[in-house]
């Protein structure tokens, strides 16, 4: 029974493998710093191996295996874990430019930052990150704990990314504030008490506050600071930016909070779910229009006609690898377009057929080339965007209306018009007869 | 205040029946015929026009056609009323009766094609 149960393990790891995976590749490039040990996030790198990720390791001053070779992205998500490397420290493969192409392409990054500077530093200020000058740290005092005041416990909020509620995280690193950028999904925020601030003793709080008096480099504080934050782009690839790397690391994972074991490994897995394109990734399988009580669609559509758009929407599962019809999209909305948008609606999930939207709406007065528009933009989802042109052209000639109720008066009027001038014609031309003969039998008078 | 007006309308009344009895004795019977059709249609024409301005226009052509086609044919009938009467025989030497009355059939289709095209 005993010798059993190995294989019953490799097993289940197995069928698990076979699982989940991400909706755009299984190859993980982990660029680690030599200095971390592997085996300090052996729970966060076993968690990606169970989930069917295929990790490969790499010094970031190593040349291969490379990130992009012959101008192709070699690797479908890249984990970058150096977060105190200087620039001398990285091969030539990994720059600002190089990580910048590679989300281009695709690629999904997953970056640490750490209160050093670094030339990661200065491109999370691209990616609107606002980070506070090198060698301040997130602190905090509250809540009462034996660990340092750089350790902070963290609440996390339930958002898309973190879709159940988690007991808190432990957070060590630096904080960012966020930039004006609508592509920027904020995932974890600093607690309300906490700070950034370049030393932990208590002596220091008041430069902190002078300098915030002063206006100068501001005041890092409170729950507007992000800890972790994802950036969707608009090629659909994802990046995010974590303030500490600790924060996937096994010390943590396994530290408790108040005699609860911390939520650092279920929000790390979340977090690389999400990074991955795991959890929220929707795309459009088929949009299709037709005019009501039809079923094809037309070449061109007339004004006034009412037509119907539907949409069918599918999610993807990561559990069964699969893309699954999915109707839970409450506000997605269809536009109608001729430069401006002249029809705004939304289009509702169908009841009985999963994933399909629709909405029936009548063509403006206008005629024109118009564009069905379906653009959904969600922080934490991927984007939706779906363009169909058809023109709108104006009735034919036979086209048009006939036998009009209020056109009856003058119809009647042309009719009785006719009748009058046939019975004029057929009066005229007997009573001419007569009067002829009267004029001949006068004449013979 | 009372005297002149009625006098004026007296005057006004004999003159519309002098007018009456002068047209009753000096108008040929077939003049009448054509007579009658022109009141018709004018009759028609102003029906048309008050119920498009009261009622409605919505179908513009068939106001169109329905009020242009007795505006049409009332200036047919018209002109085919000077050209058979024996009052301006002078002026039409060249026009028959029956020429006046064969232009005035071929106006009238005419008419009533583009009449019936227009009406939708």
């Amino acid at each position: 029974m005993l010798s059993l149960w190995p294989l019953l393990a490799a097993l289940v790891s197995l069928s698990i493998s076979s699982y989940a995976k991400s909706s755009t590749g299984d190859s993980v490039l982990v660029v680690l710093d030599p200095s971390l040990q592997r085996d300090n996030f052996s729970i966060f790198f076993k968690g990606l191996e169970a989930n069917g990720y295929d990790l490969t390791f790499r010094a970031p001053k190593d040349v291969q295996p490379a990130v992009i070779q012959d101008d192709h992205a070699e690797f479908s998500h890249v984990i970058l874990f150096a977060p105190e490397a200087k620039s001398p420290c990285y091969s030539q493969d990994i720059t600002p430019q190089s990580l910048v192409t590679l989300l281009e392409k695709g690629t999904n990054l997953l970056v640490a930052l750490s209160t050093k500077q670094t030339p990661l530093t200065s491109l999370a200020a691209e990616f609107s990150l606002i980070l506070p000058p090198a060698g301040t740290p997130l602190v905090s005092h509250f809540p009462e704990r034996d660990t340092p005041s750089t350790v902070v416990p963290v609440n996390v909020s339930v958002n898309p990314v973190v879709p159940s509620s988690l007991p808190p995280v432990w957070f060590s690193g630096t904080p960012f504030a966020f930039g004006n950028n609508p592509l920027l999904v904020p995932i974890l925020n600093a607690s309300p008490e906490s700070f950034a601030a370049d030393s932990d003793r208590d002596s220091g709080a008041d430069a902190v506050y002078d300098a915030a008096e002063k206006g100068g480099e501001g005041f890092w504080a409170g729950s507007s600071l992000g800890l972790v934050a994802g950036f969707q782009t608009l090629g659909g690839a994802r990046a995010t930016w974590v303030g500490g790397i600790e924060l996937f690391s096994d010390e943590y994972a396994e530290k408790t909070i108040g005699g609860i074991k911390s939520g650092n490994e279920p929000f790390a897995a979340d977090v690389a779910s999400w990074t991955f394109q795991e959890s929220n990734v929707l795309r459009i399988e088929s949009v299709a229009h037709h005019r009501v009580n039809e079923t094809l669609p037309r070449e061109t559509y007339t004004i006034n006609d009412h037509v119907t758009f539907s949409a069918q929407v599918s999610k993807y599962n990561p559990e069964t690898s699969a893309w699954e019809p999915y109707s839970g999209i409450s506000d997605l909305q269809l536009e109608f377009t001729m430069l401006d948008p002249h029809i705004r609606t939304s289009l509702i999930p169908v009841p009985g057929e999963p994933g399909k939207y629709s909405v029936t709406f009548r063509v403006p007065d206008r005629h024109g080339v118009f564009k069905f528009v379906l653009d959904y933009k969600r922080k934490g989802w991927n984007f939706l965007e779906s363009t169909t042109v058809v023109p709108v052209v104006p009735p034919r000639h036979d086209e048009y209306p006939r036998f009009l109720s209020p056109a009856w008066p003058y119809y009647a009027g042309a009719i009785s018009t006719s009748i009058g001038f046939l019975v004029f014609s057929a009066l005229w031309l007997t009573g001419d007869n007569q009067e002829q003969k009267k004029s001949k039998s006068a004449k013979s008078e | 205040m009372a005297g002149p007006k009625s006098t004026t309308s007296s005057a006004s009344s004999n003159a519309v029946r002098s007018l009456l009895r002068a047209y009753n004795e000096n108008t040929s019977s077939r003049l009448k015929f054509i007579d009658a059709f022109l009141l018709f249609l004018m009759l028609s024409g102003i029906i048309q026009f008050v119920y498009c301005i009261l009622v409605t226009n919505f179908p513009f052509n068939a106001f169109l056609a329905g009020f242009g086609s007795c505006v049409g044919q009332f200036v047919l009938t018209a002109s085919l009323r000077s050209q058979v009467n024996p009052v301006n025989r002078a002026e039409f030497k060249d026009v028959s009766p029956e020429r006046a009355f064969a232009d005035f059939a071929l106006g009238s289709i005419v008419l009533h094609f583009f009449v019936y095209n227009f009406l939708g």
